[in-house]
């Protein structure tokens, strides 16, 4: 049960969470994405096992979006009419205003929450396997994404050298994010060098092992779509319409 | 049907970057018969590895080179063959462990491997388990390979490469990443398996001290890329490095008692207590992971360090990648950066470093040796005169670590204490005053030079081999 959504074809799962992000952006009421959310965050509860410290942590700059979408919605917003039903400093809240601020930071909160689910419950390299088998994505491409996933860590390890080297050398510690920001360029330029290298002989070495970009007819380990991944499938889609019914009827 | 017996045939060929004026290679002609373990030698850039790539076919396709003259591999034209074709045939292995691999495991990389061939899905495990076996790398079939040492990571290539059913293999350089210990490891296996497989090997190499009587055939490559010796492999002599007088003087620079490194919560370093004086060589030396990185970088102060007492000059760090210090658009700028150095004092840097031709070039786009030298000037100019050279030998041919010596060499005439994290112990035996050896983030002991190289248990015990030319020296001196 608790590993449903982890074992769901992941280019099945790519698709349905697309569809339905796609199909939440119709409805215009603030009780759907609400819905929605709570919704896809039930799921989740019973049919994954993901770590829930991360999905807070992940969570947090998007409900600070959100929440800056209700205030300046609220405030900022031009007049639409609609009956006042709250007065703040001298500002007059109506409530068709409070129903669209509602609506815009419900709807961050429902996209990220279907991202979440996704993104949580994914493992990046079998993702980019079953886009290939499933989806006929080039193998050149999708073993390109691996090679790079690859070098995430050796890339994450050389950025750290490199930082550490140019303290060493005197460059200040900046006080301001932006000076850091702009300072990361003396940090990119020889990382890039490195990599441009690397990538070569990542080249020559796929190559020198019979790689030759053409569509593969064996797989070692298929990703294989069953019938639980049509019904979960089937299962995120059909509360997603649900919700917007249930949104639209509430709403009207 | 009795199978071919020459393996690759050249007749007089001549390679030429498209960019490049002179040719890369020129006048190549040699046969190699099945069964050979030939060693294809010469100095950095003089094409080696070109030629390599011409016989798996990655040149001429990758690099629009223009190839004159024939090239025949199992008796056919080269360019007879499809993109992907000979590659089972003829297996590479390449020189660099952190850069062969696309997938997380060692199985994944495998079945990629047998998936490009379009092995059978139902043939794949029986090959994956049998290359495994034969190996000896069972245990580490669904490590991921990140984590593996490179001497791991260099045996997981050299599966990938034989899960092919390989007839030649090819090696550009396969042992120049690793350590002696690791590499003269690797260099046993190996000889096992071209036994097991009957392998051809055909191997890139510019150390070949370390190979032992490994290979039967040697093929010399001078530097403009010509065929200059073609015979039987004679085992190599060490590198012989000039004598080095004792330079060191009175005055300490360096004082560290009790010094150790905790990284939340972790011991990284346990206490430890040294002194260093001026004009001293000292290697640090160690197996993998043993705290030699981590006692530099608390020294240099990279790292947060806890110490009884510790006093030391200004410290200098060159990484084993030099070009991570670099800073500026030109060798002039990179020393001048600091603003610690009188115009004067940079002239005589520059001179004594030998950067005169180089001072207007940028730094990131000299050679490797020059980088080096760059990066010791920037720390010189800023009157860090201690320094801390991390795995300078590391993949350097002769000529580059002569060099290397003589920069040393001078630098200690000059009053500086060097410090040296390497594994190359003739090197260590040649330049250091004193050794440093680190276990399991512990200090064994700081060891007078002449004394650690007969003790060969205590340097078994740290993974280190014996310089061979220690007995050498020792007649030298009766």
């Amino acid at each position: 049960m608790r590993n449903l959504l982890h074992d769901m074809n992941p280019a099945m799962k790519f698709i349905t969470v697309t569809i339905a992000m796609l199909g939440l952006a119709f409805f215009f009421n603030p009780w759907t994405p609400l819905l929605v959310f709570i919704s896809i965050l039930l799921m989740q509860f019973v049919f994954s096992s993901i770590n829930w410290k991360l999905w807070t942590l992940y969570m947090f700059p998007f409900v600070l979006g959100a929440f800056g979408y209700l205030w300046t919605t609220i405030v900022f917003s031009a007049e639409t009419g609609g009956t006042v039903i709250w007065s703040l400093f001298g500002h007059d809240v109506t409530d068709r205003q409070l129903a669209l601020a509602l609506s815009l930071s419900f709807r961050v909160l429902a996209f990220s929450s279907l991202s979440l689910l996704f993104a949580l419950t994914t493992d990046p390299v079998k993702f980019v396997m079953s886009l290939m088998q499933q989806l006929k994505l080039s193998p050149k491409l999708a073993y390109g994404v691996l090679v790079g996933y690859q070098f995430l860590p050796v890339l994450r390890d050389e950025f750290f050298q490199i930082q550490q080297a140019h303290r060493l050398r005197g460059t200040a510690v900046e006080k301001y994010w932006w000076q850091r920001l702009l300072n990361i360029r003396r940090i990119i330029i020889p990382m890039l060098a490195g990599a441009v290298r690397k990538a070569e002989r990542s080249a020559f070495a796929m190559e020198a092992r019979g790689f030759t970009g053409e569509a593969r007819k064996e797989f070692y380990q298929p990703v294989s779509i069953k019938p639980k991944d049509f019904a979960l499938s089937a299962a995120i889609l059909l509360l997603v319409i649900l919700s917007s019914i249930t949104g639209t009827v509430l709403s009207s | 049907m009795p199978m071919p017996d020459t393996i690759f045939k050249m007749n007089n060929v001549s390679f030429r970057f498209p960019d490049d004026q002179s040719p890369t290679l020129s006048s190549i002609s040699f046969a190699i018969e099945r069964g050979e373990r030939v060693a294809i030698s010469g100095p950095s850039g003089s094409g080696k590895s070109t030629l390599l790539y011409l016989l798996n076919r990655l040149y001429p396709a990758n690099c629009d080179g223009i190839v004159n003259g024939e090239i025949h591999i199992f008796g056919k034209a080269a360019d007879s063959y499809a993109p992907g074709e000979i590659n089972h045939r003829v297996a590479t292995v390449f020189q660099d462990p952190d850069s062969q691999f696309c997938m997380p495991t060692v199985e994944e990389e495998l079945a990629f491997t047998l998936e490009n061939l379009n092995t059978p899905a139902s043939e794949m495990e029986e090959r994956i388990r049998h290359v495994l076996d034969i190996t000896g790398l069972s245990h580490l079939r669904h490590v991921s390979i990140q984590t593996l040492s490179g001497g791991m990571k260099q045996r997981v290539a050299t599966a990938c490469a034989l899960v092919m059913n390989p007839e030649v293999l090819l090696l550009d350089e396969p042992i120049s990443h690793l350590d002696p210990y690791t590499a003269k490891e690797f260099i046993l296996w190996l000889d096992q398996l071209q036994k097991k497989f009957h392998l051809t090997i055909v191997a890139v190499e510019h150390r070949l001290d370390y190979w032992g009587t490994f290979f039967d055939r040697e093929i010399k490559v001078t530097s403009d890329g010509r065929i200059s010796e073609d015979a039987i492999f004679k085992p190599h002599e060490t590198l012989r490095y000039p004598l080095r007088l004792n330079s060191i003087l009175d005055p300490t620079v360096l004082i560290a008692t009790g010094l150790s490194v905790n990284v939340k919560g972790n011991t990284l370093l346990h206490p430890l207590s040294m002194t260093a004086k001026k004009g001293e060589c000292i290697v640090i030396a160690g197996p993998n992971g043993s705290g030699k990185s981590t006692l530099v970088k608390a020294i240099c102060g990279i790292y947060k360090k806890e110490a009884v007492k510790f006093a030391s000059d200004p410290c200098g760090y060159v990484l084993q990648s030099p070009e991570f210090l670099f800073l500026t658009s030109t060798v002039l700028d990179e020393l001048a950066f600091g603003g610690t150095s009188s115009q004067q004092e940079l002239n005589d840097l520059i001179e004594s470093l030998r950067l005169t031709d180089i001072k207007e070039h940028n730094p990131f786009a000299v050679s490797h040796g020059q980088k080096r030298r760059v990066a010791i000037g920037a720390m010189l100019a800023d009157k860090r005169n201690v320094l801390f050279l991390d795995e300078p030998t590391s993949g350097q041919d002769e000529a580059a670590l002569l060099e290397l010596f003589r920069l040393i060499d001078s630098r200690l005439d000059q009053g500086d204490t060097v410090f040296i994290v390497t594994h190359d112990m003739e090197f260590a035996a040649a330049v250091a005053d004193s050794v440093v050896l680190l276990k399991d983030g512990r200090m064994t002991g700081k060891f007078i030079s002449e004394r650690v190289w007969q003790d060969v248990e205590l340097l078994a015990s740290h993974n280190l081999l014996a310089p061979k030319g220690v007995t050498r020296r020792a007649e030298s001196f009766a």
